[in-house]
């Protein structure tokens, strides 16, 4: 974080001190001429009187204005460029210390077991409980591995999405579940409303990605007893789905930043550090994909986070 | 604390992984050691507060409190107590920053069982031989500078400071071996429990501290001397 800010404040006063520069070259340039031509003026009178010297040129000035101008406004597309380049390089150097973490959390926990397994007279309880501890964390390898696949193909549009026509109120409902079960949530933590139904043409697999992050997050920020609830609207052209916990909510300058590739909000409120960065940055993908909107809302800190995702209803054409 | 008998040693374990938590509690209490598990910097805090810990195992990377932060905590209260780090981090970077912060030592995931299992006792081993070497005369005077290596505090002509507990074992280490040359080698086997992933680079980084603390001029030392390819000479002076 320091080092970003750092890198921040030192572009932009390499970007204010070139700005200078140009203004400076640019008065300079207005000096030349003016002098230039006052002193050939006199030269001309005094040579020649005869010779009626013009009004200076105007051409040669305006011109060396505009490209001035047009030089310093080249500089500021570089300048903005080169800033957005340098935030993405530090969020992927974070992108990079969080995944290592990722990946080299489970895989410490299943050397761990491994190992005492090997040196150590377990019994069998103790052995059943190890062996589940393991699976859960292979399961939790895979997941990493395959949304870090699953993000490079979606970025390079190679994820050949199967869309199907679905019926919302049927769909939905039902693929949510399948999420909650994945995460063992009961039904009094989450609950599923449907209101009305229309069709909606849908890609299953990355949908249940797209839930499964979602109650990913809800868990991993929480402190209390997390309650969700997802309502489903199905109005004339549109399906809006809005899905609500009681976490620990996002603060409003944070919620611009949430869908960004690699971006993850540093506080030292947040009762999780897991994470990549990349769940929100997808799902927004998946939904663009979609054609439909995703946004989030938050009254502040403490007082839950609500995503709503408007998705457009399918139409046969006849 | 001054028990011979390691097993016995109560250690806080701060880890935010259920899995890996779980595995080293099982794992460390077979060994006989007593375990309380923090899951995150604010609780570790607390439980470090209200109890009596003979080590820390601690992770880096935790919620609310992260091990930095909760390793300062440790030390400022406790400037003795042996803390062991778990991270996932490899830079060299944090790795410094986690021994000049007061780490004693610094373990990286995925690690060894048996490895970190040696750490622990070595760190214990470590804390008994040296409240057993101070207990007679914690004092210690060597030019204008004085150490208690029971409370750490030691002043500087009239520059007083604290050392940490990795500091004082090893300024231990060089007094007990005063007018001989300790290699880098030595000092990694016997301070730090010959441990590959400190670098020599480490032992430099301590011996400059010490010398920060100890010498009228750090560039131009008196007591603590380098020798050429050897490594370094612990020489008190006259007025031992």
């Amino acid at each position: 974080m320091i080092r970003r800010r750092h890198s921040f404040v030192s572009n932009l006063a390499i970007f204010i001190l070139a700005q200078l520069f140009w203004l400076a070259l640019v008065g300079l340039w207005i000096y030349w001429y003016v002098s230039n031509y006052l002193i050939f003026e006199k030269v001309g009178e005094k040579v020649s009187p005869q010779i009626n010297v013009q009004a200076p040129e105007v051409f040669p000035f305006v011109g060396g204005l505009i490209l001035l101008v047009g030089l310093s406004f080249i500089m500021v597309l570089i300048f903005r460029h080169l800033n957005v380049q340098i935030r993405l390089t530090s969020l992927y150097d974070n992108f990079i210390a969080n995944i290592t973490h990722e990946l080299k959390s489970p895989l410490s926990s299943i050397q761990l077991y491994l190992e005492t397994l090997k040196t150590r007279e377990v019994p069998p309880d103790k052995q059943l409980e190890f062996f589940e501890q393991m699976l859960r964390d292979t399961n939790r390898l895979q997941n990493l591995i395959n949304s870090i696949l699953e993000i490079s193909a979606l970025e390079s549009k190679k994820q050949r999405e199967n869309f199907t026509i679905k019926s919302a109120k049927d769909f939905l409902p039902k693929i949510i579940k399948t999420s909650a079960d994945n995460f063992r949530l009961t039904d009094d933590v989450i609950s599923i409303s449907v209101e009305g139904d229309s069709n909606i043409l849908i890609d299953e697999h990355s949908f249940k990605m797209l839930f499964d992050n979602l109650i990913d997050n809800s868990i991993k920020y929480n402190t209390g007893n997390l309650k969700i609830r997802v309502k489903i609207t199905c109005k004339e052209n549109k399906v809006e789905i809005e899905f609500k916990d009681n976490g620990i909510g996002i603060e409003p300058k944070e919620q611009k930043n949430i869908f960004k590739k690699f971006y993850r909000i540093y506080d030292s409120d947040i009762p999780n550090v897991k994470g990549t960065g990349l769940g929100l940055y997808w799902i927004k993908g998946i939904i663009k994909n979609h054609n439909g909107k995703i946004s989030v809302y938050s009254e502040g800190k403490g007082k839950g986070t609500t995503f709503k995702i408007i998705l457009p209803s399918y139409k046969s054409k006849k | 604390m001054n028990d011979d008998n390691f097993p016995s040693a109560k250690i806080l374990l701060v880890e935010d992984e259920e899995s890996l938590a779980k595995g080293l509690e099982y794992n460390l209490s077979e060994e006989g050691y007593r375990v309380d598990i923090a899951k995150d910097g604010k609780q570790a805090i607390e439980m470090f507060d209200k109890n009596n810990y003979d080590v820390v195992v601690l992770d880096i990377m935790l919620p609310y409190k992260n091990g930095f932060e909760v390793a300062e905590h440790i030390r400022d209260k406790n400037p003795q107590m042996p803390i062991l780090m778990l991270t996932a981090r490899t830079s060299v970077d944090d790795r410094v920053k986690g021994l000049e912060i007061g780490a004693d030592d610094y373990i990286t995931k995925p690690f060894h069982l048996k490895e970190l299992l040696l750490r622990i006792e070595g760190m214990l081993r470590r804390k008994s031989w040296y409240v057993k070497s101070v207990s007679t005369n914690p004092f210690y005077h060597f030019g204008k500078n004085e150490i208690n290596f029971e409370n750490l505090r030691c002043k500087h002509g009239k520059h007083e400071f604290h050392l940490t507990h990795f500091e004082a074992i090893l300024m231990k280490y060089l007094i007990e071996n005063k007018g001989r040359i300790i290699s880098r080698k030595e000092l990694l086997e016997n301070v730090w429990n010959l441990n590959p992933e400190v670098e020599t680079r480490t032992v430099d980084i301590f011996i400059s501290r010490l010398r920060k603390y100890f010498e009228d001029d750090p560039s131009n030392p008196v007591y603590i001397k380098s020798v050429r390819s050897s490594g370094y000479i612990f020489e008190p002076g006259k007025k031992d």
